[in-house]
This record gives structure tokens, C-alpha cells and sequence, in this order.
């Protein structure tokens, strides 16, 4: 209504803007004075005045040069209209294109002068508490012990769309329980201390779930993939030797060759055998046969799957033979029989006991010092050991072992603030001032920032020598994070949330629009998107190669779902794309998949997904009491695109739907989960958009490459998150000059992936801190007591 | 499927299957019962369903004793003695009040606590919630001062609502302004919570391990008072969480202590989270009944699904999200599909009132002695409204509530008198609370 109003006073009044626009000449030199001032008079006033106030925005104050530095927030919104081409709105007259380009320019220009006036700030990150994934991770590398904190802790709020943001990660009562019996447990099992109760078995049969018989334990699940593979989840209560008798019914003929069995546990080949096939020569009424292997398994619920491998034998045998077991061999039931202590010392335990405790108090003290230095990731004093080795010496006199007080003493640190939290002093000469972190802060910085974890020895040890702040040994230390396995935290953690990639966990597609959905595909989908993450990091590839590649990571099964022949067996590899129907992140299902509704797709979702992030330019929220549009009816009464062109038709919505959905119908040759389509119910897929800046394209190929054209903004949104994940904290005004000179050096050497994570290092607000003023006045906040 | 053949097993781990139905033996109860007779407490909890409620299929379009039930009531029918069914409470600070968009961030925000909460994604900031003061005071009873739980994991990436932290949308109760409290999703974490972790100690061994663990909190603290001395005030701030739940450990532990009993709940510890949500729900509130009979704690808060969510419920044949249908635009068969999730959810709550029911305390039942609201933080899904918001409790709160009734109140009325009523009942006497006006009249007759 308002913007159908204003549209009729725009001619009149945009004239007479304009008019006294050109009858009062600008004043001084200045640039903004001289082409932005007069522009918004021009081209906004007629509706953002102080009588309209169109989206409750009145520009005419924005003529001043101050406002730059005073409304920086609003002026950031107009630019985003502006270069979005969502300002002017349709319909109004629009600016030339080199008109838009000087405004942009010069307001870009004024907010950097303004940006580059102000004194350097690196920032403030609150103490951080290690997030979950942050705690399983240090306690593999501290202990050797794996231990799931996102199956036993509560959920990490999260914030900025990252979990490891300081200000929301609060501890719980819940919370502190968990750490303290989470510390016992791990503690004990490091000490290989656990007792291990007698052996138990539990069988899982394909056939007694095909024949209805009555669940037994219900500790796990069993499913059959396909004729030659079979999956079972198991929990396992404890670590230890698990024996798993795989049952194999069946026989083939007599000259049939043995074939290849492979055993994978959570993913990992783990066992590869040839399997005698022909008939064991033993009377049977029911031909069968039971493959026996030992394997080592940590605590907590693993999958554990069974496949026969480049079977040829199945080429030839009719699908009704699949399971005559006269005629074929096919895996069909797993007993899981343990736990059995395991032979040998475990490794970890080895390492805590670099000497013999009983051997006396050195020893004891050195065993101490050593596991408190590497828990709490900084040299410790002899008064801190001293207090930990107490609970040895109290062990001791309650009658326990040396090596059970070592225990209790770990997990004292494992519940302490120093181990929990990731803490920086402040200068204490004064803690007011802003001051480089301390080499021992950097290097838990750098290792948290690319493992998720606690730093290694090699790196602690710089840091302890003083050497981390030399710039080779710094670029060189860099270079090994990146390139030892634990960088793959990058891909789980941050791409896994920056890409909403963990979602896929949790998605549910209709199974009754999308037969081929299940857990399988799911896995491949996100293994896909991790894989290709994780190359391009790797591989030091440029940031272009997330908008289009052609090449991806490619199983079987997704293979086969993208219509690609040649890919055969259930391992990733990269392959070559011959056409332009997939490549880069939005040709890839896992997020085609979460960026849809469970039974359609969504042309706003998608739209949104990537201005949100992959352009890192989110659209407003609707305005208040306004709900959100909704797609119905699609494919039955009319076509999605005249479902949308309707809400379009009002003006409040079409301000930030003309360009989302324009995105989004783009993406509509996959369906929801991602399959390539080219009719959606009836009506065929029409996947043509126009972008508000006039630019048209049609199917993904081409929206693809509209979207290469914002390579730097899609850089300055990696940056940014980028800046995010690795600080811990959200952005603040002060780093807008980091991101941006960041983001320019890029662009000099076409944007390679890993220079984003030098840079970041290298960057003032991850080699520095802001002090906090402490004064008397500044009391702490009460929390709730009891 | 599975056979599962012991050739030993933990001396708990008994019974067959994982979810076998609680057998409510007297023996279980446990001192507190055994000790003499004594007046059961009052328990309150809170259940809190997402993206409001059908209202056509809620109100009665009549007050006073409680006759027909509406559609979504309707599951609730035999328990129509025990409920108050509560029109025209509004939650005023869920509302945009010149915030603008986020109605599902901020109202699930502000439910518990009555403020508006900031509209942040990093510095979150709200109050403490009337559970968590009625949690201080009348906490100091039992072993867990309250205890949250949920069936809906966060959500894990991406943004809440328009511009709201997902702290907001992921958690009910709020500890401090600053702290939100989250819920227990996975059935064997809230097992382990009140159980401990399945294996029963020997009087002698707990006490040991009580001992052990105490002179470790110990150690921790005074570390921790070192540390703090040196940090700013934020900082300070994180080490004084991490110190308030290390007394609430403590006073946890004492308490344990001096029950001097471990429950043995008579049942498997859960294997993980069902598929299943029925199974899922009764699996967390036969856990939370063992806690109300073993008066383990007196205090819940129970965030059903979060404010937005997708959640699809193909247990009901509906494979569309929740969230999505509420704005349903005024489309008939949409329409119908959110009633039917309303009344699926009214369902499982009818079956947990039954459970709590069949518990005998003295003369009363544990429903009896219970208030348990049950309602959502705003009114239509589909316009985002915040005025009548669905609101009924179950249970008399003793013998307190004049139940089997619907009342209507003065129309703008805020839920917070109602928490203040609530809060009076447990024995707090608050002056204020939120944006309340006072107390709220006429839910006792007698």
C-alpha cells in the first residue's frame, strides 16, 4: 500500500529533488558531498522523506558526511539495497548503471576512510569454555581415549551460526556433572583401570527380522543394504577385544571362487578376506558357514558393516536366487561377543607411565607435572603439581595404588577451569590496554582454531621457547596444522556448520515422494560436500572452485543417484563432471537437500541459503506479525512459479523475494533432495530468474556463473566466518578494515583457500587482545544461587 | 530381530527389552516415604508445545464446568476433572514491541522468564524464569533442584529467528540472566541424571566415591578463586557459572548423602533416543514420574519441541514440518494437519497425566499434588499472536486448584499472574514478577 502510494508521488516530487538538487552546488571538494549526498536526494527522498518515511527510513539526514561514522549501521543497509538492486525499487525510475557505480564507490570509500580513522582494535574473546566436539578431541589427543561428548554432554548453544562462540557457552549444573563423571570414566579408562565385566553376547539375524521374531535385547539394529551387504549398529558399553561371528548362509556350486569379504567399523576398512563360497563338503539342512575375526573397539555405538566385494558371481545369478541359499552365499547375521581385555598394555596408559610410580615421589611428581602441563596446555609451577600430586599421597594413605591416586589426580584436571577453559590474561602491568597474546595463548589459538584441539608438542614447545612469533617458524607451523589429518576438523566443524552441512543429520525427506532417500544416500551426500571441502583446502584451490568445478567426490550410490556411470564400489574418489548438470557446492544434494522442506522444494529457502551464505548478504526477516510466504499447492493446482509470482505481486514482500526467489528458481531443476529433474508434478521445471540487477539466466549452469561474478563478496563472506570460527567471538565494527584488507590481498593471487587461513593467523585481532578495564565499579554479575 | 543371550550380565541390567513399562511398586519409594507419614510436596512443571495451537479446536466456547471438550482437548476427556483450562493470558514482552521480527525467538524467550529478551546472536541476555526461582528455594529439598528435559535436539547449525540466538529457542529455564538451562534430550543421559550410571555401589563404595569427588571440587574451587582474582569482569563472569554449578554439584551430592538411598528405578537404562516420539515422550515422563514419586525433584520444565521447528510427525502420517503448516493460510487442509499435531501432542500428555494419576500419595494422587501447565508461547501459529495464549493446568497443586473447569480472564491478563500464583503455591511469596499485575483470581472455589 505505502509503496504503491509513494509510487505515485515519486515522479512528482523526485523532480523537484532533483531540481534543487542541481540548484545548490556542492560544497567543497568533498567526494561524498560531491556525489553521494546529491544521489540519495535524487533518487530516495521521494519516499525515504520525513514526511513518508518509506520502511521507516528517512534519508535526508544521511546527506550529512557525519552520519557515515554516526549511522553506520543504516548506511550499510542502504548500500546493500542499493548494490543488491533492490533500490530503487522497480518501477521507479533507476539510476544508470555508472550512476549506481560512482555511489557505491564513493560511500564505500567514505566508510573505509572512516573505518581507517579510528585506532585499531583487536577485539575481545571471553574466556572459552572447549564446545563439545573441542572436548572429545582434546581428550583423544591429550589421552589417547575416545570418548563421544556429543552423545553424554547437552547441546552447545551456538551463536554468529558457530558452537564455539565464548559469550553463549555457559556450564550447567547438568553440565558439571557430566565433566565430573565424564572425568572419572575417562581418567580410569586411560589408567586401563575399568574393570571389564565377563564377556556377554548379542546376535543380530537379517532373517529373524524378516520373519517377525520378537526383538531380544534391543541394544542395536541390523539392515540389510543389498544382497551382498549387511549393517549393524551395536552399542559397545566398553572398551575392549570384541569377537563378531558373521554368520554366511548359502553355498554357490561347486566351482564357485572364493569371494572378497571386506568389514568396515564406523567407515574404516578394518578386514579384507577371500571367503570359500562352494559347499563346505559338512551335511547341512541349511547350508552355512561363520567367519570369525577380532577386532579392538572403543566405547559407544559403532556401525560395523559386512560386504561382499567385486562379486562377479552375482552378475550372472537371477535376482530370485538372491536368496536361495541352495544357489547363493550371502552374508545374513553378526554376533558381537565381548568385552575381552585386550592383549598388551593399552597405549595410553603407557604414555602417562613414563616411569614406575612406585618407584617413589620423583617419579610420581614427574608423572604429574608432565600429564598437567599437556591438560592444561601451558608450562605449570611446582605449586600446581605439588597440589595435584596431594591426591596421590592421599590415595596412598587410604590404601589404593600409586597409579590410582595418578588417577584421581587426573581427573582433578580433567574437571579443572584450566583444562575446561581456554583462558588469556590480560597484561598484568596494565590490564587495560590492548597487548599481543602470549605465545602460549597463540599456540592453543592456532591449534583450536585448525584441529578443534589442544596443541601438540612440537608446537607447545615453540611456544614455551619463545619461537612461535618468528614469522617463518609461525607460516611454517601454519603449514603443518593444515596438512596433518586433524585439519579435517575444518571440514566437520566449520564447514559443517557454515554450510548448515550438520543438519543433514536431522533432515526427514518425505519416503513417500523420495524413494530413494535413506541412510546410505544421506551419508554419501555429506561425505561429498566434507571431501570436497576438504580438497580444496588441501589442495590450496581457489575459493572459485565452491561456486563451479568440474569435479566432484563421488561414491556408487551417489553416482548412480546423479545419473553418472563408471563409479563403482562404496569408496569416494574424485571424478571428472562431463557435463554441466552438477559441480560446486549448489550442484551437490546435501545442500540442495537441507535448503528444502521434507516434501518440496523451496525457491525461498534456497534463495535465502545463498545470500545467506555463500554471498554472505542475508535478507531481512519479514517485518513483524507478517508470516513467513509459503509454497503450496505446487505440482496439483498450479506451478510453484505462479504460486510465487503471486505473493511477489506485493510490494512489501517483493523488496527481498525478488531476489531470493530469483535464486532460487535457479536451483529448481534438482527436487528436494536433489535429484536432477526437469518437471515438477505436472508441470515442467522452469529454471529461468532474472537478479534484480537486470542479469537473466536459466538453470544452474548459468546461475552458477552469475554467481562467479560476486567471487569477492562470496570471499569477504569466507573471511568473515572465517574470522568468526577461528576468534570464537562475533564481529565487531573494529574488524571490518581486517575482513576487507583480507579479503583484497586474496583477490591479488585469485583467492586460494589456505591464504585466507595465513591471513587470518596473521591478522591483529588473532595476535592481540583488548584488555578489560577493572575497576572497583565493575562487579562481577551475580549468577542464581543456592 | 535380536536375541540377546547373557552369559552374564550387571546386576541392574535386568528385565526384557530396553523400554519395559514401570512396574510402580510401593517398594521403590523411596526414605522419604518410608520415614513416617509425612505431607506429600507440590510439584510444578511446565510443558511447553511450540508454534501455538489451533485455537478453533482449543477453547470452549463456554465457561464454568468443564462439559464437551474441543477437538484437541478431546484426548484429555478423562482427565477433564483434573484440568484448568485458562483463557485470554497474554505474554506482552512476546510481542515485537519495536524489536521487529522473531515472534517464535522471543516468545519462547520470554515464557518463562516475562521479560524481552535481547535481541542478540552473541550476548544473550534474559531472566531468571519461575521455575528456576521456585528451583532456589524449594530445591534446597531435593537432590536435583529441578530438572529439564526435552524431545527436540537443538538445532545445529544455521540461524534461529531473525536475528534471536538459538539460546533462546533451545532452552526454557534461565538460571541467571545470562546462563539458560539446557533440557535433557536423550533418555539414558536423564537415566543416568537420576540413577546414576546403572550400577548399584555398596553403602561403602559410594562413600568413597562421594568423598573422592568432594575433595576434588574442592581442589577445583580454590583453584578456581586463584584464577578468577586475576581476569576482568567477563571473564570472572564464566568462572563464577562454572563455580555456582560446582556448589549445585555439591549440595547435590550432600543431599544424596543424607537420603542415604539409592533408587533403583526397576528398569533398563534406555538404550538412546527412540525414533518413535510417543515412545520417546513416555519414555522421558516415566522417568520424570520415578523423580516426582522419589521426590527427586519437585521442579520441570519440559520444552516438548522448539518454537519453529520442522519437526515432520510421519508417526501421524504428516510429512510436512510443523512450523511451515502453522502458516497455513488459511488453507483448509493444512489447517486440519496442524490440529491433528496439536491433538497428537494433547495425546501424549493425556497419557502421562494417567500415569501420574494411578500413583496413590496418602489420600491424594501425585496428579493431585502436582500443577502442571501445559500451553504455548503464542496463540495462532499462522499471524503470530501472543493475546489468549492456550494455557491449562493439570493437576490441583495440592488441594489448592478448583480443576474441571474453564475460566476466562480479563482479556490482556498476563501470564505472569499466573506464575505468580503459581510461585505463591510453591511457597515463594515474590513481589514481582515480569510484567505481572498481580495475582490470579478465582482458581480456587473452595
Amino acid at each position: 500500500m505505502l509503496m504503491n502510494r509513494c509510487f505515485l508521488f515519486l515522479t512528482a516530487t523526485g523532480l523537484i529533488a532533483a531540481a534543487s538538487a542541481q540548484t545548490s552546488p556542492p560544497s567543497g571538494a568533498n567526494p561524498f558531498t560531491q556525489h553521494v549526498a546529491p544521489m540519495l536526494t535524487k533518487r530516495c527522498s521521494g519516499c525515504h522523506n520525513g514526511q513518508l518515511a518509506s520502511g521507516g527510513l528517512n534519508i535526508l539526514p544521511f546527506r550529512d558526511p557525519k552520519s557515515i561514522r554516526e549511522e553506520r549501521e543504516a548506511w550499510e543497509k542502504i548500500v546493500r539495497q542499493v548494490r543488491g538492486g533492490e533500490m530503487p525499487p522497480n518501477g521507479a525510475p533507476r539510476p544508470a548503471q555508472t550512476e549506481r557505480e560512482t555511489f557505491l564507490k564513493q560511500v564505500e570509500e567514505a566508510f573505509e576512510r572512516d573505518d581507517r580513522s579510528r585506532k585499531a582494535d583487536p577485539g575481545r574473546v571471553t574466556a572459552r569454555r572447549l564446545n563439545r566436539s573441542e572436548y572429545s578431541n582434546t581428550i583423544r589427543d591429550l589421552l589417547g581415549v575416545e570418548f563421544r561428548a556429543d552423545r553424554t554432554f547437552p547441546t552447545d548453544d551456538s551463536g554468529e551460526g558457530f558452537d564455539n562462540i565464548a559469550d553463549v557457552l555457559t556450564i550447567s549444573p547438568l553440565l558439571m556433572e557430566k565433566y565430573l563423571t565424564a572425568a572419572e570414566r575417562i581418567a580410569t579408562r586411560a589408567m586401563g583401570l575399568e574393570k571389564l565385566p565377563k564377556p556377554m553376547e548379542s546376535s543380530y539375524s537379517i532373517r529373524s527380522l524378516l520373519s517377525g521374531s520378537p526383538q531380544g535385547g534391543g541394544r542395536g539394529t541390523i539392515r540389510r543394504i543389498n544382497v551382498g551387504t549387511i549393517e549393524v549398529t551395536h552399542r559397545f558399553e566398553f572398551d575392549g577385544e570384541y569377537q563378531f561371528r558373521i554368520g554366511l548362509p548359502g553355498e554357490r556350486g561347486a566351482q564357485a571362487k572364493p569371494v572378497k569379504m571386506n568389514i568396515w567399523l564406523d567407515g574404516q576398512l578394518v578386514e579384507s578376506r577371500m571367503v570359500e563360497t562352494k559347499p563346505s563338503g559338512l551335511v547341512y539342512f541349511d547350508p552355512f558357514s561363520e567367519e570369525q575375526v577380532k577386532l579392538t573397539v572403543g566405547e559407544g555405538d559403532r556401525v560395523l558393516r559386512i560386504a561382499f566385494v567385486e562379486d562377479e558371481f552375482l552378475t550372472a545369478l537371477p535376482e530370485k536366487d538372491y536368496f536361495n541359499r541352495r544357489k547363493n552365499k550371502f552374508p545374513d547375521t553378526v554376533m558381537v561377543v565381548g568385552p575381552f581385555a585386550g592383549t598388551g598394555e593399552r597405549a595410553s596408559r603407557k604414555s602417562i607411565l613414563r616411569c614406575d610410580p612406585k618407584t617413589g615421589p620423583a617419579c610420581v611428581e614427574k608423572i604429574v607435572s608432565t600429564l598437567a602441563r599437556r591438560a592444561y596446555r601451558r608450562p605449570v609451577t611446582a605449586a600446581e603439581t605439588a597440589s595435584l600430586v596431594r591426591f596421590v599421597n592421599e590415595a596412598r594413605r587410604k590404601g589404593h595404588s600409586a597409579e590410582y591416586g595418578i588417577r584421581t589426580a587426573l581427573v582433578a584436571m580433567l574437571v579443572s577451569p584450566h583444562f575446561l577453559f581456554r583462558i588469556e590474561r590480560d597484561d598484568p602491568r596494565d590490564p587495560t590496554k590492548v597487548h599481543r597474546i602470549s605465545d602460549i595463548e597463540l599456540a592453543s589459538r592456532l591449534s583450536y582454531f585448525l584441529w578443534r584441539s589442544m596443541p601438540d608438542e612440537e608446537l607447545l614447545g615453540l611456544a614455551e621457547a619463545g619461537k612461535l612469533r618468528d614469522k617463518t617458524v609461525l607460516r611454517a607451523q601454519v603449514k603443518r596444522l593444515i596438512d596433518d589429518p586433524r585439519s579435517s576438523a575444518l571440514a566437520d566443524d566449520f564447514a559443517g556448520q557454515w554450510l548448515e552441512l550438520r543438519n543433514l543429520d536431522t533432515v526427514k525427506p518425505d519416503p513417500d515422494r523420495f524413494l530413494y532417500w535413506g541412510p546410505d544416500l544421506r551419508a554419501a551426500m555429506k561425505t561429498e560436500t566434507q571431501l570436497f571441502f576438504d580438497h580444496i583446502l588441501r589442495n590450496n584451490r581457489t575459493l572459485a572452485e565452491f561456486l563451479d568445478a568440474r569435479y566432484t567426490f563421488l561414491n556408487e550410490k551417489l553416482a548412480w543417484f546423479y545419473g553418472i556411470d563408471g563409479v563403482k564400489g562404496p569408496e569416494f574418489r574424485k571424478v571428472d563432471l562431463a557435463t554441466d548438470q552438477r559441480g560446486g557446492l549448489l550442484g551437490q544434494a546435501s545442500i540442495l537437500t537441507i535448503s528444502s522442506y521434507p516434501s518440496r522444494t523451496s525457491v525461498v529457502i534456497r534463495g535465502k541459503y545463498i545470500l545467506q551464505n555463500i554471498l554472505g548478504t542475508p535478507p531481512a526477516p519479514p517485518p513483524p506479525d507478517v508470516p513467513s510466504l509459503e509454497e503450496e499447492a505446487v505440482g496439483t493446482s498450479a506451478s510453484l512459479r505462479q504460486q510465487m509470482e503471486k505473493h511477489r505481486a506485493n510490494p512489501v514482500c517483493a523488496s527481498c523475494h525478488a531476489k531470493m526467489d530469483a535464486l532460487g528458481f535457479g536451483l529448481e531443476n534438482y527436487d528436494a533432495i536433489g535429484k536432477w529433474r526437469s518437471k515438477d508434478g505436472k508441470f515442467p521445471v522452469d529454471a529461468s530468474g532474472t537478479l534484480p540487477d537486470g542479469r537473466n539466466f536459466t538453470g544452474p549452469s548459468q546461475l552458477k556463473s552469475a554467481l562467479l561474478a560476486e567471487l569477492p563478496d562470496f570471499a569477504q563472506n569466507m573471511v568473515e566466518k572465517m574470522m568468526i570460527y577461528a576468534l570464537g567471538r562475533g564481529l565487531g565494527g573494529y574488524d571490518r578494515i581486517v575482513v576487507k584488507d583480507i579479503t583484497r590481498r586474496l583477490a591479488t593471487s585469485n583467492y586460494p583457500f589456505q591464504s585466507i587461513i595465513y591471513e587470518v593467523v596473521e591478522s591483529l585481532p588473532f595476535q592481540s587482545r583488548r584488555g578489560e578495564l577493572l575497576s572497583k565499579q565493575d562487579k562481577p554479575v551475580e549468577t542464581a544461587q543456592r | 530381530m535380536i536375541t540377546r543371550k547373557s552369559l552374564s550380565r550387571r546386576t541392574l541390567l535386568r528385565g526384557a527389552g530396553a523400554a519395559v513399562a514401570l512396574p510402580f511398586l510401593d517398594a521403590m519409594v523411596p526414605a522419604l516415604a518410608a520415614s513416617g507419614p509425612k505431607k506429600a510436596p507440590v510439584r510444578m512443571a511446565i510443558v511447553y508445545v511450540p508454534n501455538g495451537i489451533m485455537m478453533d479446536g482449543w477453547n470452549p466456547d463456554y465457561e464454568g464446568k468443564l462439559e464437551a471438550l474441543p477437538r484437541i482437548l478431546k484426548p484429555l476427556e478423562a482427565h477433564k476433572n483434573d484440568i484448568l483450562q485458562i483463557g485470554n493470558l497474554t505474554h506482552n514482552t512476546g510481542r515485537a514491541l519495536l524489536d521487529g521480527a522473531g515472534d517464535h525467538g522471543r516468545c519462547s524467550g520470554s515464557y518463562l522468564t516475562g521479560v524481552q529478551v535481547k535481541k542478540t546472536l552473541v550476548d544473550i541476555k534474559a531472566s531468571v524464569s519461575c521455575d528456576q526461582l521456585v528451583a532456589n528455594e524449594v530445591g534446597k529439598h531435593t537432590r536435583l533442584a529441578s530438572l529439564e528435559i526435552g524431545l527436540e535436539d537443538a538445532r545445529q547449525a544455521g540461524d534461529c529467528d531473525s536475528g534471536y540466538s538459538c539460546a533462546y529457542t533451545n532452552n526454557l529455564a534461565w538460571r541467571s540472566e545470562t546462563q539458560p538451562l539446557p533440557p535433557i534430550l536423550d533418555p539414558r543421559a536423564l537415566f543416568e541424571r537420576l540413577f546414576g550410571d546403572g550400577t548399584l555401589l555398596s553403602p561403602e563404595a559410594r562413600k568413597a566415591q562421594a568423598a573422592e569427588r568432594r575433595s576434588i571440587l574442592d581442589f577445583v574451587r580454590g583453584d578456581t578463586q586463584k584464577l578468577k582474582s586475576d581476569l576482568g569482569p567477563t571473564d570472572r563472569r564464566k568462572l563464577d557459572e562454572y563455580l555456582s554449578s560446582i556448589r549445585e554439584v555439591e549440595r547435590q551430592m550432600e543431599k544424596a548423602a543424607s537420603d542415604n538411598q539409592q533408587i533403583d528405578p526397576k528398569m533398563d537404562k534406555p538404550y538412546g533416543v527412540p525414533a518413535d516420539f510417543a515412545e520417546h515422550f513416555r519414555l522421558m515422563t516415566d522417568m520424570v514420574t520415578i523423580a516426582f514419586q522419589a521426590d527427586l525433584t519437585r521442579v520441570l520444565t519440559f520444552l516438548v519441541t522448539r518454537e519453529g521447528t520442522s519437526r515432520a510427525y510421519r508417526e501421524i502420517g504428516i510429512p510436512d514440518g510443523h512450523h511451515p503448516l502453522t502458516h497455513h493460510m488459511g488453507k483448509v487442509e493444512l489447517m486440519e494437519k496442524v490440529r491433528q499435531i496439536n491433538e497428537y501432542h494433547t495425546a501424549q500428555f493425556a497419557a502421562w497425566l494417567t500415569k501420574l494419576k494411578s500413583i496413590q500419595e496418602g489420600d491424594s494422587t501425585l496428579l493431585d499434588n502436582s500443577m502442571i501447565v501445559y500451553g504455548a508461547g503464542l496463540s495462532d501459529g499462522n499471524r503470530h499472536t501472543h493475546e489468549d495464549l492456550p494455557t491449562l493446568i493439570a493437576g490441583r497443586g495440592g488441594k489448592y486448584f478448583t480443576t474441571g473447569r474453564r475460566i476466562v480472564c480479563r482479556r490482556e491478563t498476563p501470564m505472569c499472574n499466573l506464575f505468580l500464583t503459581m510461585m505463591d503455591r510453591m511457597g515463594l511469596q515474590m513481589e514481582h514478577f515480569g510484567d505481572a499485575t498481580g495475582r490470579l483470581d478465582g482458581l480456587d472455589l473452595s
